[in-house]
């Protein structure tokens, strides 16, 4: 009785008995794709999992000169520190992986056409901005391999032309990388990204709730009375939270047997060391620049790269504005090779990348 | 020392027994655990009303039993066979002291392999063809035949762990054979035996979820909904015993190999041992998901519970068989049996012996001439070393000792040949034995290969 009157209480003012309404009539398709609808859920839970990781460590963490310190602390002094660490570090990595496969199932079924080209959008910046996340996150230890890493990374921004130089100084807080770009980098990660990335992802949420699931163009030329659903409250959020608990064993994983160690300090007077390369989701447009580079040696390499390279992004980005027809005609045709290819050339890269660092 | 070493360089001799035995577990618990999930799950069947449901379950229970009887008496078996190759070539001086104690008990384990082996063939093969209840009979027979396998090997298992006191007061006077029953009801037997058994019972569910989750939901909804949710529910001990049986399981561990599960919580530097931690988290997390997901997967969407499900929860379990037989073995560091033997295979009280004479004196199986293929410090490496390490794989010499010039070597030797009581290694590592030549001849073998002399051609280059 008591539940019931707490319940009344809440509904009179927040309308639960509508929210449970909602939810009972939101389902999801299935058929033999459904599997991909998962990513987008695993991709939040891991976001979920770098909020709480990077709570826990703010605790310690002190930015600008006593950096490499204090996460030496965090490693090899407290209690389970380095746990949290390896997961806040391994779960940045998962969720990338898990957001670009996100990115490549909507893309293949054609989930970004009317009326869900702002679910597109939206999802590329939460990409872009998750990218800006982990290359900001790299430094903030700042031993040798990161101080490196950010060193060579901030050499793609410095190639743009024009305002290159001053946009790479601006955010290094000077002509090299120092304790003052640790401080930026810090103020970014934890604060403005953040900032911009939350109600962005409430937004992609919100976009999700009011289109639903989007379903493969082959599966849309059947029949209503043959495609089949299941009921989002309860079917399809018991088997997320399943999957989110195999995340969570695959993270819990990787951070017990392989726990993200912490180099020596920096030294800007050292010698690079032997085979600095970037995360592995920067691989790609670093080896790809690196190729043209090789192609194209000097300025007009770097600037036809960087061209080359935004044109890519800007004609994926706008894919909804030009394969805008359900039937797969020749355009969609078109699109799909076009993923294809991009699958295709990030693959390459990232091999040939690994393959011959140095 | 009186066998030669057997070198798998990368993966380490360890990780054959390991690969082997993680796979073997897995099958050989099932086997336990199924043994009695099938006489169970027939009998529950045969309780039923007449009916359609009975019928079915009764012939799903037959298909199952023929996957049974191949997985468990097929690759259980030739599994177990792998196992005694692999530690006879990987620690004959270990495996010669269990024959040595535990001749009797094995006899009696084969005596039980074989009813089982019988009355699963009998089992599966008699469906319909004999009374129902004699064939039920069949299967608690062949319940009981593996519960004692389990039994049995658990008590050898575990007296390398905790020996315990009455058998290592008579060890190595030739009367050991004499505290038989001391040594198998050891101080680990009885939490051990019922962790093991909640985890048979554990893997019954698991592997039964294989099978049920091939049945059509739409077609057999009925069935399907029935079968899985009694499946789960085989997961219900392991979920309300397990957390208690392993704090009393670490109860009974001597303290020092207490110790070795807390040396990961400061560091995860390498060469430190800490991994030991990090994978009995593993367990933990592992053990909790399995049920999670049992439970949203399964137990509540029985209809559409499919094949990839099933896997991604027997994939789990592979997972926390695998962290917990590495912990277990890990737990025993730095003998192979506690207190007794170190984890190279030299005896704890021939330690002063061969300090004394020499650690090669007693190597039967090296020729000490000058035709030997390889030179004294490598046959000490591969005697002293080589059980737990490799140069440049697993657990590599090459990446632990980098850094260190030859002088360090030898001096990081010396420490480990003195094994003062706060020497830090000392609680994961055993003694270096041999004479001051010895730790010599073994600085110069590891600095060969930690630090190589440069080619003459590459300096002339550079």
């Amino acid at each position: 009785m008591t539940s019931k009157a707490i319940y009344d209480w809440v509904d009179e003012r927040l309308g639960l008995r509508e929210l449970a309404a909602f939810a009972r009539h939101k389902t999801v398709p299935v058929h033999s794709q459904s599997f991909w609808y998962y990513w987008g859920g695993i991709s939040l839970f891991l976001f979920l999992v770098q909020c709480f990781t990077g709570v826990l460590l703010l605790v310690y963490y002190r930015p600008g000169a006593d950096a490499y310190e204090s996460v030496r602390q965090i490693t090899f002094v407290m209690h389970f520190g380095w746990l949290i660490r390896s997961a806040h570090a391994w779960s940045a990595s998962l969720m990338i992986f898990s957001i670009l496969v996100h990115m490549f199932s909507v893309f293949f079924m054609k989930a970004y056409r009317k009326p869900r080209e702002f679910g597109w959008l939206s999802g590329m910046a939460l990409l872009g901005i998750a990218s800006v996340f982990g290359f900001s996150g790299y430094l903030l230890p700042m031993d040798e391999l990161s101080y490196f890493a950010t060193k060579v990374g901030l050499q793609i921004p410095a190639a743009i032309p024009w305002v290159g130089s001053a946009v790479a100084n601006m955010l290094r807080g000077g002509p090299d990388v120092s304790e003052f770009t640790v401080q930026r980098f810090f103020a970014l990660h934890v604060v403005v990204l953040p900032a911009i990335f939350l109600p962005l992802l409430g937004f992609h949420l919100w976009l999700v709730q009011r289109h639903g699931n989007a379903v493969p163009p082959s599966e849309e030329a059947k029949p209503a009375s043959e495609r089949k659903t299941m009921p989002f409250v309860p079917n399809f959020l018991r088997k997320d939270l399943a999957m989110w608990l195999i995340s969570l064993n695959i993270l819990a994983l990787l951070a017990s047997v392989f726990p993200w160690s912490l180099g020596k300090p920096f030294d800007p007077l050292a010698p690079a060391p032997m085979g600095i390369h970037p995360e592995w989701y920067f691989m790609s447009p670093f080896e790809m620049l690196k190729l043209l580079g090789s192609v194209m040696p000097g300025e007009a390499g770097e600037i036809a790269g960087i061209l080359l390279f935004t044109l890519g992004i800007v004609l994926w980005i706008l894919i909804p504005f030009y394969d805008t027809k359900k039937e797969s005609g020749q355009r969609a045709r078109a699109a799909n090779y076009f993923g294809l290819l991009a699958v295709f050339a990030l693959l390459a890269t990232t091999i040939i990348g690994y393959w011959t660092i140095r | 020392m009186n066998y030669p070493f057997w070198d798998i360089p990368i993966l380490g001799s360890g990780w054959v027994i390991g690969i082997i035995a993680i796979f073997h577990v897995m099958i050989s618990q099932f086997a336990v655990g199924g043994g009695l999930y099938l006489p169970m799950a027939e009998r529950k069947a045969m309780r039923m009303p007449e009916g359609q449901l009975r019928t079915d379950w009764l012939k799903q229970l037959a298909s199952y039993s023929k996957f049974f009887l191949v997985l468990t008496a097929v690759f259980g078996t030739v599994s177990g066979v792998g196992i005694w190759f692999a530690i006879g070539l990987t620690h004959p001086e270990g495996t010669s002291t269990l024959i040595h104690n535990f001749v009797f008990g094995w006899a009696m384990e084969w005596v039980f392999f074989l009813v089982e082996l019988t009355t699963i063939a009998v089992y599966y093969s008699t469906w319909d063809k004999i009374d129902p209840k004699l064939h039920l009979t069949v299967g608690w027979v062949y319940a009981g035949a593996s519960a004692f396998t389990l039994i049995i090997i658990n008590g050898i298992l575990t007296f390398m762990l905790t020996p315990g006191g009455a058998w290592l007061a008579v060890a190595g006077t030739g009367h050991e054979a004499s505290k038989f029953w001391y040594a198998f009801f050891n101080p680990t037997y009885w939490p051990s035996l019922f962790l093991r058994a909640c985890v048979c019972c554990a893997l019954a569910g698991i592997w039964a979820l294989i099978t049920a989750s091939r049945i059509d939901g739409d077609k057999q909804p009925e069935l399907k909904t029935s079968l899985v949710q009694w499946s789960v529910k085989w997961l219900v001990p392991s979920f309300v015993a397990t957390p208690f049986l392993l704090i009393w399981y670490l109860w009974m561990v001597p303290a020092s190999q207490q110790a070795l599960l807390t040396l990961g919580i400061d560091t995860i530097g390498s060469g430190t041992f800490s991994i030991i931690t990090r994978i009995a988290l593993l367990i933990i997390v592992t053990s909790a998901t399995i049920v999670g997901v049992a439970y949203f997967l399964a137990y509540r969407n029985p209809r559409d519970f499919n094949l990839s499900h099933a896997i991604a929860i027997l994939l789990l379990a592979l997972i926390a068989t695998g962290a917990g037989e590495y912990s277990r073995e890990m737990l025993r560091k730095p003998y192979v049996i506690g207190n007794w033997m170190f984890s190279n295979g030299v005896r704890v009280p021939y330690v002063s012996r061969i300090n004394q004479e020499g650690y090669l004196a007693h190597s039967n199986w090296v020729w000490n001439d000058s035709n030997s293929s390889y030179s004294r410090g490598e046959a000490i490496y591969r005697g002293e070393c080589g059980s737990c390490h490799t140069l440049g794989g697993y657990r590599p010499l090459k990446t632990l000792l980098s850094g260190r010039d030859r002088a360090n070597i030898a001096s990081f030797i010396t420490m480990l040949h003195d094994y003062k009581p706060d020497a830090p290694y000392r609680r994961y590592m055993p003694p270096m034995v041999g004479t001051k030549q010895d730790i010599e001849d073994l600085a110069d073998f590891l600095n060969a290969q930690v630090n190589p002399p440069r080619k003459p051609a590459q300096t002339a280059q550079k």
